[in-house]
Parts: C-alpha cells; structure tokens; sequence
C-alpha cells in the first residue's frame, strides 16, 4: 500500500514536472521578440493589414493563456504545427527523426552502464591496480574532455588519417564516445559505493558465513550499488543529452538534435518547441522509471 | 582436545601492534569471556580466528591459532571458507547491520545450509527448526521476512540461528548485546546460555560488559592494550581480581551497585512540569505528528537530581529538550525558573536559556571540530557578554574543576579521548553558570571506568555549586546511583516515579520497572 | 581471486609539493596570462582576412596557419582565451550567487518555502544543462551577457543543493543546539559554525563545476549559439573549421587542444582544491 502511494506520489512530481517544462518552453519561445509574421513580413514584404491578417489566423493575437491552451490541445493530439521554414507539419519531421536519436541514445547508455559496472565490480572483486587506475582514468575523462573534442579528434584520426570510417553518417564513433563519457561519469561513484559496501558490516558477516567470493558479490554486495546506479543513470541520461545534440551535428546524424539545431539557427519556432518538448518528457519518463525500479527493488521502501 | 588454542597471537598495523602476544585455550564445551574496553584488541583478536582481519593488519608468523588441534589454515581460502559458518560461527554487535536488507531472512540462514547436502525440502523444514530453537515466535511466516520488519532483538536472534545453522564447534559472539534494550538484553544472554548448554558448543564471548561476562562465561580473559592481564574462572575474577586494572573494572560495577548515598535536601523549586505532551512533527507535507511524550508531570528542585530512565523511543529525551525550551509543547504547561512555557506560546528569552544547560550523549558531535577546546569554551562566555581578557582565567579555572589541565585549552577536540570530551562539554555547560543541568545519556557511550569517573565528577559538581539536575539514561544502575528521585518512562509516558533507592523494592513498583529491575544482569555472579 | 576487503583509508591528506600539485596550477596561470595578454601578442587581428592565404598550414608568417577564409588561427586562438575563459569563470560565478543566494534565502525562510524554492530548484534541474541553456539564449539573445546569465541559472541548481546539503547536516549538531542554549542568535550560528563548512563545500563545488561550464560554453559556441558570433571563441572556431577538417586539420586542431588542456587543468586543480579543503574530516569514530 505504500508502495502504490510513493510511486503515486512520484508519478505526480514527474508529471508536474513535464508541465513546468512545457510552460518554459512556450513561455521562453514567446518572450523573444518578433514572431512568425515579423519573418514573413520581411521575407514576403507583406503590409500592416496582411500581417494583422496573418496574426489574426494563426491565433497570435490572442491572450497567451488562451495560445497556450491551444498549442497544449494540439499538441496532445501530435498536431504541433508546421515547421515555418520546410512548410511540413513539424508532428512528422520529429517522427522521422526520434527514431534515429533513440537508437543512438540507448546504444551509448547501455554501453555506457555495461561499461561502468564493469570496470567497477571487476576493480572492487579482484583489486587490481590497473582496474583502479582505469575508474580513474574513465571519469578524469569524461569530467575533463568535452565529447565534441573528442568527436573531432576521432574524425581526424579515424576518417581524415586512417579512413577506416566515412566522415559522416557513421554511427559507431559517436556511440563508442557517448558511451565512455557516460561510463565515466558513473564509474567513480559506484567504485566508491561498492568499496564502501565491502567493508560494511553485512559484507563482513557474509564473509563469516563462508560463502564464496562470488556469491557474496553478486548477492550481497551488488544488490547495495544497484539504487546508485540507478540514481547516476539519471546524470547519464542528462549528459547524453548534450552529447547526442553535439555529435549528431559533428557526425551528421539525422536525429532529434540536428533537427532541433537547424530549428534553432533558422528560428524555426514550431519545430524547436516540439522537438524540446518531445526531449524534455522522454527525460521525464525515464527518471520515473528508474525511480520505480528503485523502489521495486529496494524492500526498505516498499514494505 | 581443547576447542580453540591461541599462542602469542600478534596482530600489527605496519609497526604498531595492536593485539601484542594474547595466549588463551578454550576446552570444548565451556564459554571463555574476553573482557576489555574500547582499543584492547579483542574484537581483533575475534577476527583473527576467523582470519577476516581487515586491510593493512596482519598477523605475525610466530602466532599460532588450533581449531581441534589442528592448525588455521589461513594460506588456503578455500579451507578457510569451509570452516567459516561451519565449524566456526561468529555474531556481531549490530544485528540491523549485520543483515543483507535486500534478502528475507529465510533466504540468508538457507545460504549456510546450501553449503551442505540438504536437498531444498529439507532445509525449508531446517530453518522452521532453527528459528523456532532460537524463540521466534511464528517461524514459517518470519522467514518471509525482510530484516528492518523485524525488532532488534528479533534480529540478533536470527543471527544466532545463522551461526548455529552450520552447526558449530564453536560460536563466537562480538558484544552480541550491546546495541539491544536491556530488557532485551537479559532475554539473549539467557538465550546463549541455554544454546550453548543444549548443544555443548564452545563459545567465545567478547565485550565490555561485566555482567553479561559474568553471567555466560566459566573462564574470563582481561584485555587491555592488546594484552591479556589476567585470566581465571569467572568467580574468582569477578570476586577477587588480582590485577589492579580488573579491580579498577569490577570496582567501577561496583560503585554503582552499591547503596547511593543519601538523597540530597531539596532547594527550591526550578522546574515544574504539568502535563505536557510533545510532538514530533510528521514526515513530508502530510505526514501526521507523532505523539513522543503524552501526560508527563515532574517537579526538579535545587541540589537535587531527577533521573528519567527507560528504553530507546521512550520519550525521555525529547521531554528533557522540551524542558530546556529547545522543543516546543503540544499540550501542558512548562514552568521553568519562574517563565511558564505553553503551547504555542513565546520561546524562551534568552537571559533565561543560559540558565538551562545540556550535556549531549556523544561526544563527538558536540564540539565543532574545527574549533580549539579554547575557542569553543569561550563561545558561551561571550555570548554573555564577558569580556575576552576575562576568558583565559574562567577557562581554566573550570577545566580544573571538571579535573583537565589548563594545557588542554590549546587541543583540538579530535586530540582528546571520549571521556576527556565529555569533560569539556560539561565544562562548557557549567561556564553558562546553570541552574539546571540536563545530561541526557552522557556516559553512554564511554568506557565503563570512565563512566564512573564522569558520574562521581557530577556528583561532586552538583554538591558544590548546587544545581538541579535532570539525568537521562537507559542504565539502571547508573541512573539509580546518580538520582535521588527516578522516573521510568516508557512509550512516551511515566509509568513509574520512587525515590532512587526504593526501585528494588520490586513489590511497589509498576509492572514495567519490575520488567527492568529483573533484566538487570546481576553483575557478579554467573 | 581475493573479494577485497579494503580498511578504511585514514588519515589526513597533505598536501604535498608535487608535480601532479603543481602542473595543473601553473598552465592555468599561463593560460591566464596569455588571455590578458592577448592583445599584446598576437600578430594579426583576428577578423583579418586574408584571402590570398586560406587554409594555410603552419608556417613562419601564421604560427598555427590559417582558417578557411584567411584568418590567422593563433591570433584568434590567443584572443578566443580571453572570451572562453570570461564565459566560463563569470558562469560558474553566476551560478555560485544564483544557487547559493537562493538556496540560503530558502533555508532561512523555514521549511514549507524550503520545500516550495527547493522545488522550482528541482524542476530547473530537471532540464539539462546544455538544453536549459539553449532555450535562455534563445530567449535572451546571444552574447557574453546572456550566455553568461544562461550558465548561471542552468548551474545554479547545484551550489543550491550542497548549501542545502551542509546546512541541514550541520543544523543537527549538537554543538549548534549548544550555541543555542548559550543564547546564541541565528547570525552567530551562521556565523561560527555554520559558514566555515558552507564556505568549504561551495568552494570545492565551484571548483568541480568550473570545467563544465567552460565546456558547456564550447558546446554553445559549437552549435552557434556562443557569445559574439564575430569574435572568436574556442568553441566557434571548433564549429567553423569542422567543414573543413580533411583541408586544414591544424585549424580545427588548435582549438580542440585548448580546450582540452584547459579542462583537463581545471579538472585537476578542482580535485587539489577539494583536497586541500575537505580533510577537515570529523572523527571516524561519530
């Protein structure tokens, strides 16, 4: 029962959240001065009266409460208008596009968490000093080495030097590179976590029982890292963020990120709203997620 | 064939030895008692047997360590692991610690019988039958269980049913009681005493507590910077310690057991208490309030000492800070040094708070750890507006009275011992010049000779500059020998109120002190 | 294979005289130097174009060659330090005076606005960084002003929650209800007990997060939407050379290092200062 009201209890955070985000989102795109009609006056020389016109049919004229509701409206029903600068209905451009950012954006994270808990459990399990060296390593580098440098640096040696890869389109440079910068923000506090757990005191009591090193791992001292891990993917999931926006670009990915970046430079308004919106409430939903499954997991908090 | 023999055990930490030379034999079938305060070596000296020391310890090739006659074998991981659960068993301190909170507790007493030949069947039915030998009520539906549903004492319980799952030749118990309720307390030590009877196991019982020592082991071994001082049948220890640092440990007991003195004349009246009820506030946005302390009336006067004594949750801390003014009532009223304090209404001025001082049970937390002893002594003296060439004077005339030196004053409080510490914090309270001394729990966490030292220093203390004191504490005998009057509270209410001297005289006292008074240990006999 | 039961590493952290103490320091005060010096040094102006000499390699005329239009690269290196590193500090100091302002302000105001403040905090977190900032600018415009401002609040969330952090930590000492009692105000808690910790842990906290905010500035300038779109920045010159990568690989190459080093030293020192400032550990034995 106090399960069903925590996870109630979060799912209105989260959902609330989303609202918050949506509102910034239309509120910022609407605080820049000079909207819609002022480009196409420029562009199409249009007179006072055609761009009164103009407001007038797009709703632009009406308080912004009342656009709002009505861009809220629309969108939940995947109408979010038409993209200004193509003409098409901006609904299909993110569809064509999502789905090349989710491929890429769960590759890196699952990469970047198998990546992590490995070189974690391996340094805590054997204690080897290259293991060690390596968490440090790994999270010096993604603290330090912005994922665009890298990506520039890897373009150089691997297509312009060695073209073992086409310059763009590819998308394993960019998942490799993604994947370590995310393992690198994790590693290190789950090291710490799982070194931390070792010497706890039901480690050592399992250790007095006699059981073998593997099981004590795997059923005592993992299940301790794995609400952490959950808790960091959240950071790596904000980190992929920035990351696939800068690598779609540098690699010319026709994601999400391209699209929103286009959008952004061309003052697409239409196209950039939704392609945030459509970022901002995946994020949302996967931090529920994982806060669900913390809680499933954790029997302190469910019980 | 004795169960357990060690020789010349040396454990070391680079250069520093830490358990330096410790002999002792186990015969099978009795109960040898290490006894030692904090930093003596003989949790160490546990670990070794089981070879779980930590990190950076290691243990000189000249020790040897016989299970049965025969010889650790401590280079082979596999034996070692073989042995552990199996013929050795250990139990610790913290039962909630000790537990993997994410397994049922079923599950973890079934991971030491998969290391046998049980098929599953049968160790379901094994584990029904370990619980139930350890008292648990219930034992099918408990072993669906996660650790944090179950009480303290339920949990060292299920511990105990871990290490006798294997079957042990020998059970080794670190302070197995010192983190449960006394009542609880008596309950497990009775619990080791007739496990060990029926199973004749050879058990191993470290800690610092006289009593339980006295009431388990046959044979006790003193330790104290990392060496044996002396060792003997129990009896003859407990009774006639050779040794002048046993005599200083049975004498500290003894104090304590020994008829108080009498009860001091009552001044006039400082804190009157009618009523009151507190509160603590809920959890999150909707959480309701929690009801810590409901009905509670007491009444301090000048040289006198109030004792409020019952168990964890009972309430009495939170009725002493409320007292101090440092928590706000629901209900009742508060008179304090002539202010009445009431629900809702205004907090104490600030003339008046200095008059009420407390002494916090951990020492550690008490003193900010970036200031000098100096520095924090002078905080309360110019907060009262002392001027600062003033300060070094009071400083050390104080650290005088609480029996420190005034080379102290340059410390830091991490260069101090615990009792040193407690010292410090009751100077910085008399420094206020108070009326009323709250001590909630103040020797709890301090060596047992320590206790002693502290308690009589506040005696003195009290006799001298005569404030009421209002002590706060969850052993009897320490709060019976310190109060004059003794109020035993339990979920959140008094439930008892006598003279100090009165709570043995079990006839008179409410069902619940007679609860305590017979869990009481008694100190010196087994 | 041993499952590693480590002790617990004791004992105070020293700082020592050392290389992996010293290194980081030094190239950041060169790299300060440098930026304050950049009008002085470098040779060309950094919006001169000279048409005749595009994508130049390095040579004796242009040090670190030149872009694709004619633009002499280590000018614009030199100059873009001054911009990179303004954005940067001035950021991460926004984001210290948003987030610990804030978040104080909230604590002190008790807990329902605690609560309410700390959740508005929330949701701005709930953003990501990079995409927080993008929307501000687009909003706000472009510019060092902005960008700046824009860094702030996307930052600022952090210092908030190790305020709240060490607050609420040390607001449950005993030695705080001790002042208390000695009729000590809230001012003189704040002031003897509760400042030394708080400064501490933002200080270490600004020294973690000012790599990041350089970087954050990088990828700005990156997707266009740095300070100045005429001045150069390292980000910008990243962005600008990456058409032309198999041409004038040095173009794009310069910038990239910069960036890298600076990091990287940032990165280094954040961790000697968090070193130095954090050993003030209590006992282990609390």
């Amino acid at each position: 029962m106090k399960f069903l009201a925590n996870a109630g209890f979060d799912l209105g955070r989260m959902l609330i959240q989303a609202l918050g985000i949506v509102v910034i989102v239309f509120l910022l795109a609407r605080v820049v001065p000079g909207d819609v009609v002022d480009l196409k006056a420029i562009e199409g020389d249009l007179s006072a009266s055609q761009q009164q016109e103009m407001r007038t049919e797009l709703g632009l004229d009406q308080p912004l409460i009342v656009q709002f509701g009505q861009w809220s409206w629309r969108a939940l029903h995947g109408d979010f208008g038409d993209s200004i600068r193509f003409g098409r209905p901006v609904g299909g451009m993110v569809r064509t596009a999502l789905p090349v950012t989710l491929v890429f954006a769960g590759l890196s994270f699952v990469l970047a968490l198998v990546l992590a808990i490995g070189i974690a459990v391996g340094a805590v399990m054997t204690g080897s000093r290259v293991l060690r060296s390596l968490v440090e390593i790994v999270n010096i580098w993604s603290i330090a080495l912005p994922t665009f440098c890298i990506g520039v640096v890897g373009i150089l040696i691997f297509s312009v030097w060695l073209h073992w890869l086409p310059v763009v389109g590819s998308m394993l440079l960019p998942i490799l590179i993604i994947g370590i910068d995310g393992a690198g923000q994790i590693v290190k506090p789950l090291y710490e976590e799982l070194r931390e757990a070792a010497t706890s005191t039901h480690v050592r009591t399992a250790h007095a029982k006699g059981l073998s090193p593997w099981r004590i791992t795997v059923r005592h001292l993992l299940p301790t890292a794995v609400p952490v891990a959950l808790a960091l993917s959240g950071l790596v999931l904000a980190g992929l963020i920035a990351g696939t926006l800068t690598m779609e670009v540098l690699f010319g990915l026709p994601g999400l990120g391209s699209l929103m970046l286009n959008a952004i430079q061309g003052r697409d308004y239409p196209v950039i709203q939704a392609a945030i919106l459509v970022t901002a409430i995946g994020l949302v939903v996967v931090n529920a997620l994982t806060d669900l499954l913390h809680r499933m997991i954790d029997p302190r908090l469910s019980r | 064939m004795n169960a357990l023999v060690i020789r010349n055990l040396v454990i070391a930490k680079g250069q520093r030895r830490l358990v330096d030379g410790v002999s002792l034999t186990l015969a099978k079938g009795s109960t040898l008692g290490i006894i030692g305060e904090s930093g003596s070596g003989k949790s160490l000296t546990a670990l070794a047997i089981t070879n779980l020391l930590p990190d950076g310890l290691s243990i000189s090739s000249t020790s040897t360590i016989e299970i049965d006659g025969v010889a650790l074998p401590t280079h082979d991981a596999h034996a070692m692991r073989a042995l552990r659960g199996a013929k050795i068993a250990m139990v610790f301190q913290d039962p909630m610690a000790c537990l993997n909170p994410f397994m049922r507790i079923g599950t973890q007493i079934d991971e030491i019988l998969a290391k046998g030949v049980l098929p599953r069947t049968a160790r379901t039915t094994r584990i029904v039958e370990l619980l139930r030998e350890v008292d648990l009520p219930d034992p099918a539906t408990l072993a669906r269980r996660y650790p944090h549903e179950l009480s303290g004492g339920q949990q060292q319980r299920v511990m105990l049913a871990m290490a006798l799952a294997g079957e042990p030749d020998l059970l080794i118990a670190d302070e197995p009681t010192s983190a449960l309720d006394a009542s609880v307390q008596a309950e497990i030590v009775a619990l080791l005493a007739r496990l060990q009877a029926r199973r004749q196991m050879a058990m191993l019982i470290i800690t610092h507590d006289l009593a339980v020592a006295g009431a388990l082991a046959h044979d006790l071994a003193v330790m104290r910077a990392g060496q044996i001082v002396e060792t003997g049948p129990a009896q003859a220890i407990l009774n006639a310690p050779q040794h002048p640092y046993t005599a200083r440990l049975v004498a500290a007991r003894r104090t304590l057991v020994s008829e108080p003195s009498d009860a001091a004349h009552a001044g006039h009246l400082l804190v009157e208490v009618t009523d009151v009820a507190v509160d603590y506030a809920g959890r999150g946005l909707f959480g309701r309030p929690f009801r810590a302390v409901q009905g509670a009336s007491l009444r301090l006067e000048r040289g006198r000492t109030l004792g409020l004594l019952g168990e964890s949750g009972s309430g009495k801390s939170t009725l002493a800070s409320a007292v101090a003014g440092l928590r706000p009532i629901a209900e009742g009223r508060i008179r304090l040094l002539g202010h009445e304090m009431r629900p809702g209404g205004p907090a104490l001025p600030q003339a008046l708070r200095r008059r009420c001082q407390v002494v916090f049970q951990n020492p550690h937390g008490a003193l900010n750890p970036r200031l000098s002893i100096a520095r924090a002594l002078g905080e309360p003296l110019g907060l009262a507006g002392i001027p600062h060439r003033e300060h070094a004077a009071r400083i050390n005339a104080v650290l005088r009275d609480v029996g420190l030196e005034a080379e102290h004053a340059a410390r830091f409080p991490h260069q101090l011992s615990g009792g040193q510490r407690q010292r410090v914090c009751i100077a910085r309270a008399l420094l206020c010049e108070p009326d009323v001394l709250v001590c909630d729990e103040v020797v709890s966490a301090l060596d047992m000779t320590v206790q002693v030292q502290i308690l009589q220093l506040l005696k003195e203390l009290q006799k001298k500059r005569g404030f009421g004191m209002l002590f706060i504490g969850h052993d009897i005998d320490v709060v019976r020998w310190i109060s004059d009057e003794v109020l035993v509270m339990n979920k959140g209410r008094i439930v008892d109120r006598c003279a100090a001297h009165e709570l043995g005289a079990t006839a008179s006292r409410d069902a619940y002190t007679q609860r305590l008074m017979a869990a009481r240990l008694s100190p010196l006999a087994a | 294979m041993t499952l590693v039961m480590p002790a617990r590493t004791d004992g105070k952290a020293r700082t020592r005289f050392s290389v992996r103490a010293f290194l980081p320091a030094a190239i950041l005060v060169f790299m300060v130097a440098v930026a304050l010096a950049a009008p002085w040094i470098a040779p060309f102006d950094p919006l001169d174009q000279d048409l005749l000499a595009l994508n130049q390699p390095p040579g004796p005329e242009h040090w670190l060659g030149t872009d694709h239009i004619g633009r002499d690269v280590f000018s614009r290196l030199v100059m873009g330090a001054r911009t990179t590193l303004l954005v940067g500090l001035g950021g991460a100091f926004a984001a210290f005076v948003f987030g610990a302002g804030f978040g104080l302000v909230a604590l002190s105001l008790g807990r329902v606005s605690e609560a309410i403040l700390f959740g508005a905090i929330d949701l701005v977190r709930a953003m990501p960084g990079v995409l927080l900032a993008l929307l501000l600018i687009v909003a706000l415009g472009e510019g060092v002003g902005p960008v700046t401002i824009a860094l702030g609040i996307s930052f600022a969330p952090f210092f908030a929650y190790v305020a709240r952090a060490i607050y609420h930590r040390e607001a449950a000492k005993d030695y705080v209800t001790a002042a208390q009692l000695f009729g000590g105000d809230p001012l003189h808690v704040l002031r003897v007990h509760l400042a030394p910790n708080l400064i501490g842990g933002l200080v270490t906290q600004a020294a973690i997060l000012l790599p990041r905010c350089i970087v954050t500035e990088s990828v700005l300038s990156f997707l266009g939407l740095g300070s100045s779109p005429d001045a150069p920045t390292w980000g910008r010159m990243v962005a600008e050379a990456s058409r032309y990568i198999e041409l004038a690989p040095h173009a794009i190459l310069a910038p990239v290092l910069a960036i890298v080093l600076l990091t990287l030293s940032l990165s280094f020192f954040g961790d000697n200062v968090r070193r130095t400032l954090d050993p003030l550990r209590e006992e282990a034995g609390s």
